[in-house]
């Protein structure tokens, strides 16, 4: 993709990643995370927590896998994301992101959230800067 | 937490570097990590891709031995919340990389919100390679609640 | 006249948008605002000057604060030198009735911002303290609520009989707009916008984005 492809206000495609059990632990034994609060309900509700929930590392990381396959080839130069409610492991969160940048750099800026699908709340939010290939 | 007086905390503590650690980058965790996280870009999961590397948020979950330096305060009830990370990248992180992380306090700062009363602790990992040179920095917003 | 009365820049600790942004955003996706107000945390931002972007986009840009009390968050508006020495912007546990009574005397506006946010939204409080006097205009409408808080913000802001504004509190560029406040008046300053908070003269907003 190329920076005269984008348009300011250009929505990438919303996925909705994988965050089911067998997958999330799968990923917190890659991050050498594998704690209760993301692999067990009962423990996470014992913590105070809705349930298991989605590693925060793990969402921000899907946020980036959207952005490389909306725009092949690009580089994240910088990735923020606040979480700001935990996301229950097992439900269905989608990932939107939304050009809201052009720099003369031929970078851009990207919006992103994750919003739970079954009660609508913003579970993460943040932005990223991000290098065109083309 | 409303004994501790948060803006002294900071002027002592901000900036200072409290640990120093080596690592080697392990391949078989970036290719496990990029695959459960739903990466398909060949960069972050062919080993055999030319430009195979670590994928954007990686870095992140590389820890030191010590996230708070050993003498730091403890703030309410010591139970922490993640609140977010920031990683910005200079150069890629390729698997076998030898690199140096060193750990310091970004930040630190109180507030509430839904949770109620919180102060935030940023814990900032820069990476460098062999060559000295700046690879990624990770910024680490932990939260310890009332 | 239409103004979201609450948005956060990069000024914010969890502010992530450019103000720039927020303008190219407002024009790109032609959203009914006339402009907006940035109401930074615990903070008042002296120093930023919109003035080339009001120009260049044609929209009217504000500046105001979000402080943190005993009763919850709460938008100052019309923040000036002396408002500023009057309590510290900068503390979690300010006392409402301190900032209520700060802001009249320094000649600005203070609202209450997200009331129905359970446990800590200025409703939450009262439920547990009972109402504190002064309050006269809250935020009925807030972008980052989630379903039940507005419903009852509105609901309590009528039991109360509080007037009410809107705003998205966005914090990114693209949560812009999804609530906001229209005004019976054109408002040009801040001091515009004080005078048309006291007088009731607007009415809370919000569309789907």
């Amino acid at each position: 993709m190329r920076i005269e492809d984008v348009e300011l206000g250009d929505e990438l495609p919303e996925e909705r990643p994988d965050v089911s059990l067998e997958t999330v632990r799968r990923f917190v034994r890659a991050a050498q995370m594998d704690f209760p609060r993301f692999t067990d309900h009962d423990a996470a509700r014992a913590e105070g927590l809705p349930g298991a929930v989605i590693p925060g590392i793990m969402s921000q990381s899907q946020l980036a896998a959207m952005i490389h396959r909306w725009a092949p080839g690009s580089a994240i130069l910088r990735i923020d994301t606040i979480f700001r409610t935990p996301m229950v492991v097992g439900t269905t969160v989608v990932c939107r992101g939304a050009v809201t940048g052009i720099n003369d750099d031929d970078t851009i800026e990207i919006d992103l959230t994750i919003v739970s699908e079954e009660s609508g709340g913003t579970g993460v939010l943040g932005t990223a800067h991000v290098r065109l290939s083309g | 937490m409303a004994d501790v007086d948060i803006r002294a905390v900071r002027d002592e503590w901000v900036g200072r570097v409290f640990q120093e650690i080596e690592l080697v980058v392990d391949r078989d965790r970036m290719l496990e990590w990029a695959i459960t996280a739903g990466e398909t870009d060949p960069r972050f999961i062919d080993p055999d891709h030319p430009e195979f590397q670590a994928s954007t948020a990686f870095p992140t979950h590389i820890n030191a031995a010590r996230m708070l330096p050993d003498d730091f305060p403890l703030f309410g009830t010591g139970r922490g919340i993640d609140g977010g990370k920031s990683i910005e990248w200079h150069r890629p992180m390729h698997a076998g990389d030898r690199l140096t992380a060193t750990v310091q306090i970004g930040d630190i700062y109180d507030k509430t919100g839904r949770s109620g009363t919180m102060v935030f602790i940023v814990n900032r990992m820069t990476f460098t390679d062999e060559q000295r040179r700046l690879v990624a920095t990770v910024d680490w917003r932990m939260i310890r609640q009332g | 006249m239409i103004l979201d009365l609450h948005t956060h820049s990069v000024r914010s600790d969890d502010g992530r948008a450019k103000v720039d942004n927020y303008c190219q955003w407002i024009r790109r996706k032609e959203l009914p605002l006339d402009g907006l107000v940035l109401t930074e945390h615990r903070q008042f931002d002296a120093s930023s000057d919109y003035h080339a972007l009001e120009d260049k986009y044609g929209l009217l840009i504000l500046k105001a604060s979000e402080v943190e009390t005993d009763y919850g968050h709460v938008l100052v508006f019309g923040v000036n030198e002396d408002l500023l020495h009057a309590f510290d912007f900068g503390r979690i546990d300010n006392s409402l009735p301190d900032v209520l009574a700060a802001a009249k005397r320094c000649g600005g506006f203070a609202v209450p911002c997200h009331p129905g946010r359970k446990n800590v939204g200025l409703f939450a409080h009262y439920e547990r303290r009972g109402p504190v006097e002064g309050v006269e205009v809250v935020e009925v409408h807030n972008g980052g609520s989630i379903p039940g808080e507005d419903e009852r913000s509105v609901q309590e802001a009528r039991r109360y009989g509080y007037r009410g504004i809107g705003g998205s509190d966005s914090h990114i560029v693209s949560r812009i707009g999804s609530c906001a406040t229209e005004f019976e008046d054109d408002i040009a300053t801040m001091d515009d916008l004080v005078e048309a908070l006291r007088a009731g003269k607007c009415e809370a907003r919000t569309w789907p984005t």
